[in-house]
């Protein structure tokens, strides 16, 4: 326990972390009250859709989404209010309709914008890693500005919420203060989105105040109950997220689902008892505590430290995985972030792992796009740690556009990052971990250095027998219905390639026109195998070998392994083994 | 001067007239009730006197120092009360929200106004009690409280008896009465309830598209519109 709490303060970014979330969850409990009472929940989920459809043309802009996102998604809660409040019936349908409408088009943004799918997976749903300094200065001011301005009014903000007819009627500006809430509850969500997710982040406005509402007898024991909750869920929800490095907005949603079930439990237990008006508070806080207690309990000999005796490798992909564990044998212990048939490309580091990167001695990276991540966790360190970057090593080539007619509004200087998939490179690679580990841990440096001469020999003789088997085949080109992230082993041997999309792309629909273009270029010429990539559905490849009547091959990125295959002890050079018996048929 | 003029009023709902050339005074003291036929226009002119509502044309406004300020007004109940977690006194010393003013908590005399005005409807033993828990007819005297809490002149009711049961509803009555009679405040309620209506009003307002009728208890128990209303009642 103690290790994670020390974790949490210890690491700015999760101390970053910590202080915006407890103050989101405070503006979303009290705001919560009011939106929950007034029947206008759906507005805070209406509100996030927006939120994220702002945040998605924002990104693609280049307009920091935070400040894009505030006053679309500030019109849009006054256009909510407006409709909500016009005719009941008009209103559900109205949310529904925006909320969905700006789904689609940030959706729609994103798919005509490549290199920023990460992006877009962290606003659905969250991630605490993007919260950097200036976040935190404008969500504690905004949020203080929420919490403040809910106490000033709180008693119009009652009236209001309770009849607003007759706070009317009394000369109180119900509409005003009705503008109030939703502006501030839009600012609540914008600002909270980026650590919930878009998806997410309206169960931190509805929950506390539901649960509380379970027990509670009186408005101000509902505003503060869910507030208390509201914090505590978080916490024990971030917390949480750190042991099973499980995503920290889910985590909190869940933790808020166990509690509603709880009190709903108590509160029939009550009805049972009757009579226990005052007592229900403390019920229930101490169901919240015991809760707290419960997962700190859990966490109570979990630590952090890892065999500290052997020197620590960390890889974030298979390849430099397989690389380092090549070289370390048994000397160093090797750790691969990317868990086997993880999706690479949507990827985002866990607490559990950062703690893992700031203690291991040496850090393997690809530092491509889908590994943006990576600068802010080690710029986070106070210590540098010994880090090789692979794209550094190896002579860039930049990702390929002109072989996907789907047009891609893209910037220049967008390398491709599966540089080890040419053994060549894998080579230079190797000799780059290898030497870093010799100068991490010098006493076992000799065994490096014997092990990686024997593994490289073993690579120079893959490299050999793909050069000599590509120039003597029949033919010269090869047709991926995938994405295609084997461009540097292309352009080693000179293979010719059509694909459906580039590198990275997230993409596995392709359109009509593209599908069209790889049959042609299956039947001009006379190709018999196309390829998908290890991993994927293939869904592209099969439209294509149905039309063109041809087979359908796999071949191997090394960038993740598949659960079966790390199960069976595969390595890099084994895979690429399979990738030369698929080529050798495929080509003659 | 009268606490409410109304001459010459056109009141629409959802573009279409409900009620044309309208005219009535109301007194200190009076006690008004307004009935009529579903969708005659009762709430809407209710609404129209608090300002809630536009006219379509025509002159109403208070006087004799009569301001949204203080006048009371008990709302038909919505959806969203019925599972409103809060307590007795919160609700009640809401009512004194258009009396705060700039000032961000409630004074002393406000919170005073507020126990005064729950000892006046016997719901004081309830102070505590959470509002969606109690009996409709007790909702209605935490209600009536509040309105009091706005008002030093004149309550608005809309339909307060809807759902309550005949021996609630006739102690609601006596309530009202002695709030009228004893207090002095003047009370404009919409009732469907036309007996009741013509017992304990002193003045009855029947509510028509054209033609309303505007007067006396007794001159409208005399009026056709009063003879044909309560004889097509009897004959339901």
């Amino acid at each position: 326990m103690t290790d994670a709490i020390s974790l949490l303060f210890s690491q700015e970014f999760l101390s970053r972390a910590l202080i915006v979330g407890v103050l989101i969850s405070l503006c979303c409990a009290l705001l919560g009250v009011s939106l929950v009472l007034k029947r206008f929940s759906m507005i805070g989920d209406g509100l996030s859709h927006v939120g994220f459809g702002a945040m998605a043309i924002g990104a693609a802009a280049g307009v920091a989404p935070l400040y894009f996102a505030l006053p679309i998604v500030i019109v849009a809660a006054f256009l909510l209010l407006r409709m909500s409040e016009k005719g009941k019936i008009k209103g559900d349908a109205a949310i529904a309709l925006i909320s969905t409408g700006a789904l689609a088009v940030g959706v729609m943004v994103t798919s005509m914008t490549t290199g920023m799918n990460v992006d877009i997976y962290n606003y659905m749903f969250g991630s605490i890693l993007t919260m950097g300094e200036g976040d935190v200065v404008i969500s504690s001011v905004l949020s203080l500005c929420v919490i403040g301005l809910f106490i000033i009014f709180y008693r119009e903000i009652f009236a209001v919420t309770f009849d607003e007819n007759f706070a009317k009627a009394t000369g109180t500006k119900a509409s005003a203060y009705n503008m109030l809430i939703a502006a501030l509850t839009a600012v609540t969500i914008v600002i909270g989105m980026k650590m919930m997710g878009a998806l997410l982040i309206s169960s931190l406005i509805i929950f506390p105040t539901v649960s509380s509402m379970r027990l509670c007898k009186s408005f101000r024991s509902v505003v503060t109950f869910s507030s208390v909750i509201s914090v505590l869920c978080f916490l024990s929800g971030l917390i949480l997220s750190i042991k099973y490095e499980a995503p920290t907005g889910a985590s909190v949603v869940c933790v808020n689902i166990f509690l509603l079930g709880v009190l709903s439990l108590v509160r029939h237990i009550k009805l049972a008892n009757i009579k226990i008006s005052l007592k229900c508070l403390a019920i229930a806080v101490t169901a919240v505590l015991s809760l707290s207690f419960f997962i700190f309990a859990m966490m109570q000999g979990e630590t952090y430290e890892y065999k500290k005796d052997k020197t620590t490798i960390v890889a974030t992909s298979f390849a430099p995985y397989d690389f380092a564990r090549q070289i370390a044998g048994e000397n160093a212990e090797v750790i691969m972030l990317l868990a086997p048939g993880e999706e690479s490309h949507t990827y985002e580091p866990t607490p559990g792992d950062i703690m893992k990167i700031q203690q291991c001695d040496l850090f393997v990276y690809g530092g491509g796009e889908s590994e943006s991540w990576v600068d802010s966790i080690l710029d986070s360190f106070d210590e540098a740690i010994n880090t090789v970057k692979m794209m550094d090593v190896v002579e860039l080539y930049e990702e390929e556009h002109n072989h996907s007619e789907e047009e891609h509004h893209h910037e220049d200087g967008e390398y491709d990052e599966h540089v080890w998939t040419s053994p060549l490179n894998a080579v230079e690679i190797v000799e780059a971990i290898s030497f870093s580990l010799q100068q991490t841990d010098n006493e076992n440096a000799q065994v490096y250095a014997e092990t990686t001469e024997k593994y490289l020999t073993e690579l120079r003789k893959l490299d050999a027998a793909f050069v000599s088997m590509i120039s003597a085949s029949a033919k010269n080109k090869i047709v991926i219905g995938d994405r295609f992230p084997l461009m540097y082993f292309t352009e080693r041997y000179g293979l010719g390639y059509e694909s459906a999309f580039p590198g990275c792309s997230a993409q596995t629909e392709a359109n009509p026109a593209t599908i069209s273009r790889l049959i042609d270029a299956v039947k001009n010429e006379n190709i018999s195998t196309v390829f998908k990539v290890d991993l994927s559905k293939g869904s592209v490849a099969f439209t294509i070998s149905e039309a063109a009547d041809t087979a359908v091959g796999t071949l191997y990125s090394c960038h993740v392994i598949s659960a079966e295959d790390f199960e069976a002890g595969e390595t890099y050079v084994s895979l690429m083994k399979r990738n030369y018996e698929a080529l050798k048929r495929a080509l003659n | 001067m009268s606490y409410i003029s109304c001459k010459n009023v056109y009141l629409r709902y959802e573009n279409t007239s409900v009620v044309e050339d309208l005219s009535f005074n109301v007194e200190a003291g009076d006690y008004l009730c307004i009935v009529g036929e579903n969708g005659s226009g009762k709430s809407t002119l209710i609404k129209s006197i608090l300002g809630l509502k536009e006219t379509a044309s025509g002159h109403l406004h208070f006087g004799d120092g009569v301001t949204s300020k203080n006048i009371g007004y008990l709302p038909q109940q919505t959806t969203a009360q019925k599972d409103f977690p809060a307590s007795v006194y919160e609700v009640v010393l809401s009512g004194c929200i258009g009396r705060k003013g700039g000032r961000i908590f409630f004074s002393k005399q406000q919170k005073k106004l507020a126990a005064e005005n729950m000892e006046k409807l016997d719901i004081l033993p309830l102070k505590n009690k959470c509002y969606r828990e109690l009996s409709g007819g007790q909702q209605q005297r935490v209600l009536l409280a509040r309105a009091l809490c706005a008002a030093d002149k004149m309550i608005l009711l809309d339909e307060p008896v809807t759902g309550l049961d005949p021996v609630v509803t006739a102690e609601f009555y006596a309530l009202l009465k002695k709030i009228n009679k004893q207090y002095g405040i003047t009370v404009i309620m919409v009732s469907h309830d036309l007996f009741a209506a013509v017992n304990n009003a002193t003045h009855i307002l029947h509510l028509k598209n054209k033609g309303s009728f505007f007067g006396e208890t007794a001159e409208y128990l005399e009026s056709d519109i009063y003879k044909y209303f309560s004889g097509g009642e009897h004959n339901d």
